[in-house]
């Protein structure tokens, strides 16, 4: 496979001046995908747009990867009652930091593609669920919503076709999990957000009980390019598995971070080393993390071929994830990497299960155990088996998320976690 | 008829509900702290892990496949599964801690993340002895912890309520109580705050957790989070003894137990009763302890010269019938009580009926707009029904005050009832005529009467009360008095000292006993003195006499009522009773 990136011009971002705005969006094709759908002899039926989605494999931008025209055909039919599409912008996992791009610089697509699948599932009211911090964005997508209502393009009775939906933007108010679709339902519930014990799947009783569908901002923000080139079109991009355009957010050490779009299935390498300028000073690299702080990180060394797509990444022992890769560089002791992450997830625990709520802090507290110098040989066994208690045995994916980092790093980084224990000294008596 | 294997063992079943209310109703054990069963399942504590799989079903014959060994293809589960949550299905395979070595493994790890946050202060926390996490690691745990740093430390005694205080680092999170106040009492005072192993319930700022109900999220905290301010630091829980009995405080005749120490109840839990008050019981309810213990009468007391003095038991049952033998039958004014028993109420009915006095009158205690939705009704007293059942003439507090200061009575009786305090009347009515009362409190009504004879409360003897529901239940003694015995009499519960406990355990006291008879004990010592023929022995003899009587009552017995938990009866438009 051989990615001609360098040639790639950037579709769900294009560089056009002021494209946030209505009518400048509208002017380089903007809502032409909509009115496609809604009207004219190239109206669509729900079902066909279902299907031209599921038919163009666009995988879940938010973390899982699942096929999202899939996971629309998940909803039951319409029974008269209200039925809901949450958009997840929380976008807290560290490392992350791409939806706030299309908020900023493509909102309307995101709009676009959410109407459409609003119409694709025969569904009423939209739900933006926004990262309270993100303040600014959420008075940016309120002027776009505004506009699209004030062109018609939400409200009712859109474009003469019959069919009517509502948009609100939702503020978070700082809590990690909040972007697990369960938890978010409830926080938008105005509860406390904490997931929701599956089954139920949401697409059966979700938001207030009734049918919902949640999917990531630049999950649907690709949808409109799917209805207005096909298919077919879409699925030549990238790899051939996990196919599309990707928001690359690379951080670290690297000479140039920032939000990058290319097509899926790029080489880690490329990506590092020519996209984002490579690791200051000319250093090596220890370690990357490919798509937020819960993958598991990849030793430097074992980076040669990986590409960014599901299934490469699988095979190398890691997720794509969000897509935002931190480059980790020589100089860092991997003990103090993995302590800051494991902070982070006790710190975001909700507290709902046992092994995740008491898990993650013994992990935490371990790790600062070794990192302060007073770590034993048996801690590293500990970490190993505190992992194993938390894996797979809460209601949502926060435990699996905060052991997999700390059993990777054990894995692939043992001799930093050994260097530190063994320099304890012990008194004998 | 759909089946499901639990550790190797079939069993059938009809109604599919959760694995783990299945294993618990065929008397398997599996531990757990956040599942109740009169709450929502939030599976958070994820303890009750099992192994789940399903039996492989040939598609096109309908029976099960089978590998070479001739054992059935089970798909298992990926994960394991919390037991509260999952619903059983037909062809279920599961897999406790007793066959499955990978679920011992998992709730071991389970309880050692629990308790590496708990302040493990079990020698000083109330709740030793019926906590769910100490039997639970006893039982299921591992031996020690390998936690080793600092635990999390969160408020400790803060007063939620003026009943309830929360000791945050002993909370587990099961949100038991949360969902209580969500879900049963409605009223959404507590929620949990902060986040992971800083969080633990509390009501919002400013709030003070007054629901009604509150106590009952002492009785369903798994652990000493959350105590009763009241019964805190009083008993430990092995030491006192608990006895099955009714509340007697409210018409709804809520199940209970006493807990009893040194022959006094110490406090009062709700006992589960699907019919009537599922697992809780009102705030109010509990308080009504103090009754049994404070305040008490104890040996009879008479009137001399506008004085009230103790008298001796001789001496007042000679009052009485020397009383009764200088006035007419139709100068008798007899006044049932709501509060008092069947039992109580029928002899004294039944021995008067005997000297040709046959209306009896009663006051109901209702009070309009006192009741909830929950569990709280108008009616104050337990035993209204059991009055009207036994065709007493119900009369208001205006016509009760009518009859009391009808001039043609000279003798008036007031059974087991603060009858005056409910009655507006004037003292000088009443000093035409002797006034005899049998109370178990120092009341209003004690300190106007002439002769008043300590009766036993419904904690120290047997009756059956009926309640608004026209359910027919029983008390059982929990406490002894001058007159019983614990070793001796059967019927005084059988809690773990009465089994194990030893002459030096202090629950084997004289302390605190109680100088009152059973009112129809009264009434037969009395007759002897008078030479009625009036023989009961026992209650068990009235309850019988009543049930021979009284057609709704047929077939009704103690042991019916123990086995049934209460007996719904059928009262239609009661006729006088004549005996």
């Amino acid at each position: 496979m051989n990615i001609d990136w360098k040639n790639y011009k950037p579709i769900l971002i294009p560089a056009i001046k002021d494209l946030h705005k209505i009518d400048v969006y509208e002017k380089n094709g903007g809502y032409k995908a909509l009115k496609k759908v809604l009207s004219g002899k190239s109206k669509m039926t729900p079902e066909e747009v279902v299907n031209e989605v599921k038919d163009a494999n666009i995988r879940g931008r938010g973390g899982a990867g699942f096929n999202a025209g899939l996971k629309w055909s998940f909803m039951p039919k319409p029974d008269g009652g209200p039925r809901y599409l949450a958009c997840n912008g929380d976008e807290s996992e560290p490392g992350t930091f791409k939806d706030r791009k299309i908020f900023e610089y493509n909102p309307h697509s995101f709009i676009e593609g959410a109407i459409i699948a609003a119409y694709a599932m025969q569904i009423q009211t939209i739900y933006v669920y926004i990262r309270g911090e993100y303040r600014d964005f959420i008075d940016m997508m309120d002027v776009a919503i505004s506009d699209a209502y004030k062109k018609g393009y939400l409200g009712k009775d859109i474009l003469k076709s019959g069919f009517s939906v509502d948009m609100y933007t939702h503020m978070g108010a700082g809590a990690y999990i909040c972007g697990e679709e369960s938890s978010l339902m409830n926080s938008l519930e105005g509860k406390r957000g904490y997931p929701r014990v599956k089954p139920p799947f949401p697409a059966q009783k979700g938001l207030w009980g009734r049918p919902t569908t949640i999917n990531n901002i630049e999950t649907l923000a690709n949808v409109p390019l799917v209805i207005n080139n096909g298919a077919k079109w879409f699925k030549g991009i990238g790899a051939e598995t996990h196919p599309g355009p990707v928001l690359y957010g690379i951080s670290g050490h690297v000479n140039r971070p920032g939000v990058y779009e290319y097509p899926t299935g790029m080489l880690l390498t490329d990506l590092i080393n020519e996209v984002a300028g490579g690791v200051p000073g000319g250093k090596k690299v220890k370690a990357v993390v490919p798509g937020g702080s819960s993958t598991p990180p990849l030793r430097g060394d074992s980076l040669d071929g990986v590409r960014m797509d599901a299934d490469s990444l699988r095979e190398a022992g890691s997720m794509m994830g969000t897509a935002g890769i931190c480059v980790v560089d020589e100089t860092v002791d991997m003990v103090d990497f993995t302590w800051r992450i494991s902070g982070f997830y006790h710190h975001e625990s909700c507290g709902q299960c046992t092994p995740c709520r008491d898990g993650t802090g013994w992990l935490e507290k371990t790790l600062d155990k070794i990192r302060r110098g007073d770590g034993e040989m048996r801690d590293i066994d500990l970490l190993y088996e505190i992992c194993t208690k938390m894996e797979g045995r809460t209601i949502c994916a926060l435990a699996d998320a905060a052991a997999w980092p700390v059993r990777y790093a054990l894995d692939r980084f043992r001799e930093d976690f050994e260097a530190r224990c063994k320099k304890t000294v012990y008194a004998l008596a | 008829m759909a089946e499901i294997i639990i550790d190797d063992k079939k069993f059938e079943f009809e109604e599919v509900g959760k694995v783990l209310q299945f294993i618990l109703d065929n008397g398997m054990d599996l531990p757990f702290f956040c599942y109740h069963p009169s709450l929502s399942i939030p599976a958070n504590c994820r303890q009750c892990f099992i192994e789940a799989g399903q039996m492989v079903k040939d598609r096109e014959s309908g029976e099960y496949e089978l590998d070479e060994d001739g054992n059935p293809v089970i798909r298992w589960f990926p994960k394991l599964m919390t037991a509260c949550s999952l619903d059983m299905a037909d062809g279920m395979v599961i897999k406790t801690h007793v066959t499955s070595e990978k679920v011992k493994v998992a709730q071991a790890d389970t309880l050692e993340l629990i308790l590496i946050n708990h302040p493990l202060d079990c020698p000083i926390c109330d709740q030793a002895g019926e906590c769910p996490l100490q039997i639970q690691t006893y039982k299921y745990g591992p031996e020690g912890s390998r936690f080793e740093h600092k635990k999390v430390h969160k408020p400790k005694r803060i007063q939620l309520g003026p009943r309830v205080i929360l000791d945050a680092e002993r909370c587990i999170n099961c949100t038991r109580c949360v969902r209580f106040t969500d879900e049963v009492s409605k009223t959404h005072q507590l929620s949990i705050v902060s986040r992971g192993d800083k969080n633990y319930p509390i009501t919002a700022e400013g709030q003070v957790f007054d629901d009604p109900y509150s106590l009952n999220t002492v009785d369903i905290c798994p652990v000493g989070a959350l105590t009763s301010a009241d019964f805190r630091f009083k008993a430990r829980v092995w030491e006192m003894n608990q006895t099955p009995s009714i509340d007697v405080t409210n018409g709804k005749g809520v199940n209970i137990d006493l807990w009893t120490r040194d022959n006094l109840v110490m406090r009062i839990t709700p006992r589960f009763n699907k019919e009537v008050n599922d697992h809780w019981m009102p705030d109010i309810g509990r308080e009504a302890y103090r009754l049994f213990n404070e305040n008490r009468v104890s040996k009879p007391i008479i009137k001399l010269d506008g004085d009230q003095v103790r008298s001796s038991w001789n001496n007042a049952f000679m009052t009485v019938s020397e009383k009764i033998s200088s006035v007419k039958s139709d100068e008798i004014l007899l006044i049932g009580s709501p509060y008092a028993s069947l039992e109580d109420n029928y002899a004294f009915q039944n021995w008067f009926n005997r000297l040709g006095v046959s209306d009896v009158y009663f006051t109901p205690h209702i009070e309009k707009g006192y009741g909830d939705d929950l569990l709280l009704v108008d009616d104050h007293a337990p035993n209204t029904n059991g009055c009207k059942a036994l065709g007493f003439k119900e009369v208001d507090a205006k016509k009760m005050a009518k009859l009391l200061s009808d001039e043609s009575y000279k003798a008036v009786f007031i059974l087991g009832d603060d009858l005056l305090s409910r009655v507006d009347i004037d003292d000088s009515a009443l000093e035409s005529k002797y006034l005899v009362s049998f109370a178990t409190n120092h009341t209003e009504t004690t300190k106007k009467s002439d002769l008043v004879i300590p009766i036993t409360s419904s904690a120290e003897h047997i009756g059956s009360y009926i309640n608004v529901d026209e359910r027919i239940q029983r008390t059982i003694p929990a406490k002894e008095t001058m007159y019983t015995n614990r070793k001796l009499d059967l019927e005084m519960s059988m809690g773990r000292l009465d089994h194990f406990g030893t002459k030096f355990d202090n629950w084997v006291s004289d302390k605190n006993r109680v100088d009152c008879i059973p009112a129809w004990e009264v009434l037969v010592r009395i007759g002897n003195e008078m030479n009625l023929e009036f023989n009961f022995a026992s209650p068990q003899d009235v309850l019988e006499d009543i049930t021979d009587k009284i057609p709704a009552l047929e077939n009704v017995s103690y042991d019916r009522m123990d086995k049934e938990n209460g007996i719904a009866l059928k009262l239609s438009a009661p006729k006088s009773v004549t005996t």
